[in-house]
């Protein structure tokens, strides 16, 4: 090893040490001592000289000489050996680094013992370890009274092994977790369906992990659901759903009955299928003949009594929640156009809707129909009102099973037949009869049966959808009711039409979790 | 290839290496269920080379690599790590008070390694740029030099001037004892000099050709001291930024060990 030598112009005299702990007091006075302090502070300096004892051959006492550097003194050594000129002491001044060094260990200190102060007081703990606000349904008194019925620690300790533990159980619980500390091959190579160790405490309550499609890998609860980020559960990010069906491979091997692989999505927007309605070409299957066009561009549709134009909001109204559309019924939404009235100069009377052997048993009661009428309009003759009225129907129709054949069967608005109902200024339209708007079959009896109507409540049942949250966009943006004339015609918009807003481009989310919910119903499970 | 070159290569090299580290950790996201333990090991790997940079420079006598290779190293390792905090944290804030704590701990620690850096880079050019060599440690004896010199043409018995004296006593004294304008050298203002030089010039108009001659020494003095604050403040200035770097890196080593158990005792495995 080579030695290094100082500077040609290093001043011995001088140094000023920067990389010990203490520098000379009288360093900042430029007198500072060539001793300089030790490493724990202490002024080293004595004297100017230390004096040497020299004995002359046959003295036995001897005399001290002075060994100043620079030639000895004027007064030299004392009698006792000491120098006469002792250097005053100076209090040695810690250096930067050795300040560095204190603040360095308190901060050290400091750390180490705010921790232990702090974990030792389990209030405190429980609140400074926490990475974030539990979630509702996993905190509060409703938790507690759940995690108290399954004998189960009602804080942190629910969920946790090392919940409501100090640092030791905290140290043991980490070295004997799994994956281990230390084992990062299995946290590299570990499936994210494979359950962990936390799931188990999530099963404590939650029954089993089945909870989406029966061929689904179940994964593990933590993929999704992450804890502690507030009041509610965070929800399911597409990453997560991606992971599956975002997979070629995986979506490859799901077993689907004869039928060919799910598809594999990553956006709404890209490639996401076509809603099956199209694809599979469905109709509504709902018996009932309506033709949404004619009843919002029709020009003989006539104004509402209020004056205002027929539109959809007339017919469907949101339900009480504001998601969904109530069903459209016949007393509140057709009936201030379509009245059924059967005798065109009595319109005072008219047939009841909903039952065929309602309307049955009315048409076979007209006398005493007839009868009740004249004795609520105050004539002087029921009798005679009666059969007046009843001669006329007879002269129109024949007997009373001819009328009740019309009431059923006919459908025409036109000629003789279309005199059902029929009367300038009573009535607003024409009641052909039953089969204008139902599906009247003939029982084998020879009565009549009107296919009940069925109104489907969602066609894309696994998809969630809020009217209410689509206020500001026109009815007919997404429902083509104007060129429909068909009521098979199921008037919901293409996956194209969402995809408008539910874009990137379009700004409005379009997560998976928008308009889908992993879990299925509790009663599918 | 000359210095600057060869921090550029190196620069670019590691900017490079933490940009494909990142885009790889992002695309690894979903395949690696464990992503944030395992970016949690890589930064901790990181933050231990830092650290021992610190205890390398306690082993000079070990053969371990240049100081300024380590240095070098540690620079762009620190970015990086910066970087895979960043990636660790999904790039959101972190939530209750431990983590929060722990991450303004890292941020500190960056935050003043990034500080030291740029006074590393830009201080010793201005020192240069000023003129002097002055070593830190003899500041104060250079000082007390100046104030003795000041103190003997102002205040010494051959001197029959009031208007030097009484001004040496209101004005220069304490300037001439202590460090001044520590801030204003930082920022690299000279107001307060330049007003005291003011000063200086204004008593030459009631002074008589001797004590023209001592305020001439006087100013020439109190520019003397004045390059010697200056060279004190900025030289501080590259001792001080460590004394919130070192300390808060063994206090984040500290939080960062607790964070570790904390996650292995609590999370279960949970990604």
């Amino acid at each position: 090893m080579s030695e290094q030598l100082p500077a040609p112009d290093f001043d011995a005299q001088n140094y000023a040490r920067p990389n010990q702990n203490y520098i000379c007091g009288h360093a900042c006075d430029g007198n500072a001592c060539r001793l300089g302090p030790d490493q724990k502070g202490n002024c080293r300096a004595t004297a100017e000289c230390k004096p040497v004892l020299k004995l002359k051959e046959g003295e036995t006492k001897g005399r001290w000489v002075c060994t100043r550097t620079g030639g000895e003194c004027e007064f030299g050594p004392l009698p006792d050996g000491s120098c006469c000129k002792p250097i005053p002491k100076c209090s040695p001044v810690p250096t930067l680094r050795l300040w560095r060094g204190r603040i360095t260990l308190a901060v050290v200190a400091a750390s180490c013992g705010v921790l232990l102060v702090i974990l030792g007081n389990p209030p405190w703990r429980n609140n400074f370890i926490s990475p974030g606000v539990v979630s509702d349904p996993h905190s509060g008194a409703a938790f507690a009274a759940l995690a108290s019925t399954n004998h189960l620690n009602q804080s942190c300790g629910a969920c946790h092994v090392a919940g409501n533990s100090g640092p030791n159980p905290m140290i043991h619980a980490a070295l004997r977790a799994d994956p281990g500390v230390f084992d990062l091959k299995k946290l590299a190579l570990a499936k994210a369906e494979e359950p962990t160790a936390i799931d188990s405490s999530c099963l404590k309550c939650h029954s089993g992990r089945n909870v989406h499609q029966p061929n689904a890998p179940q994964i593990s609860c933590s993929f999704c659901h992450a804890e502690h980020q507030g009041k509610v559960i965070a929800a399911t990010t597409d990453a997560s759903c991606s992971f599956c069906h975002g997979d070629v491979a995986k979506m490859a091997v799901v077993p689907r009955y004869n039928n060919p692989p799910p598809p594999v999505i990553h956006h709404f927007a890209d490639d996401h299928p076509q809603f099956k309605f199209i694809t599979e070409k469905l109709r509504d299957p709902d018996s009932l003949k309506f033709n949404h066009a004619l009843h919002l561009t029709g020009t003989t549709i006539p104004k509402l009594p209020g004056g205002e134009k027929l539109d959809c909001v007339f017919c469907h109204q949101p339900d009480a929640t504001g998601a969904l559309m109530k069903p459209v019924a016949f007393e509140k939404n057709c009936r201030v156009c379509h009245s059924l009235q059967f005798d065109p100069e009595t319109p005072q009377l008219q047939l009841p809707h909903g039952n065929v052997d309602f309307v049955s048993a009315y048409l076979r009661s007209l006398p005493k129909q007839y009868l009740d009428l004249a004795m609520k309009l105050g004539s002087a003759d029921a009798n005679d009102f009666a059969a007046k009225k009843l001669a006329g129907l007879r002269m129109q129709f024949g007997d009373g099973e001819a009328l009740e054949q019309r009431v059923f069967f006919s459908t025409a608005t036109f000629g003789p037949e279309a005199q059902i109902g029929t009367l300038s200024g009573a009535t607003r339209s024409l009641f052909p009869g039953c089969a204008y708007c139902h599906e009247v079959k003939t029982s084998a009896a020879g009565a009549a049966q009107i296919t009940k109507p069925v109104q489907v409540e969602r066609w894309l049942a696994q998809a969630k959808f809020n009217h209410a949250k689509h206020l500001n966009v026109a009815c007919a943006t997404c429902h083509d009711a104007v060129h429909s004339k068909d009521t098979a015609d199921i008037l919901l918009p293409a996956r194209e039409t969402c995809a408008v807003c539910h874009s990137p481009r379009g700004g409005v989310a379009d997560t998976c979790a928008e308009c889908h919910t992993y879990h299925k119903p509790l009663l599918a499970r | 290839m000359n210095r600057f070159r060869r921090q550029l290569f190196f620069g670019l090299f590691a900017l490079l290496a933490a940009t494909a580290g990142a885009l790889w950790l992002n695309a690894k996201y979903n395949a690696l269920p464990n992503y944030a333990y395992l970016t949690g090991w890589a930064l901790l790997a990181g933050m231990f080379v830092l650290t021992i940079y610190n205890v390398r420079k306690k082993l000079p006598f070990l053969p371990l690599g240049k100081s300024e290779t380590w240095l070098q190293i540690h620079i762009y390792l620190g970015f990086f790590t910066t970087l895979l905090f960043l990636i660790h944290l999904n790039f959101r804030a972190p939530h209750g008070w431990f983590e929060i704590t722990l991450a303004w701990l890292f941020v500190l620690v960056s935050g003043s390694g990034i500080v030291g850096l740029f006074f590393s880079r830009v201080l010793p050019r201005r020192l240069a740029t000023r003129g002097g060599e002055v070593i830190f440690e003899k500041i104060p004896a250079l000082r007390h030099a100046l104030k003795t010199e000041a103190e003997t043409l102002s205040l010494g018995t051959d001197t029959k001037s009031v208007v030097i004296a009484e001004f040496y006593t209101k004005r220069l004294a304490s300037f001439f004892t202590d460090p001044k304008n520590f801030w204003k050298h930082i920022v690299e203002s000279r107001r307060a000099v330049n007003a005291l030089l003011a000063e200086l010039e204004d008593l030459r108009r009631f002074a008589n050709d001797t004590e023209k001659e001592k305020i001439e020494k006087l100013t020439a003095l109190v520019r003397q001291k004045d390059g010697l604050d200056y060279h004190r403040a900025l030289q501080l200035a590259l001792r001080l930024w460590l004394f919130v770097h070192i300390p808060l890196t063994y206090g984040l080593m500290i939080f960062t060990a607790l964070h570790i158990v904390l996650v292995f005792g609590f999370s279960g495995g949970a990604r």
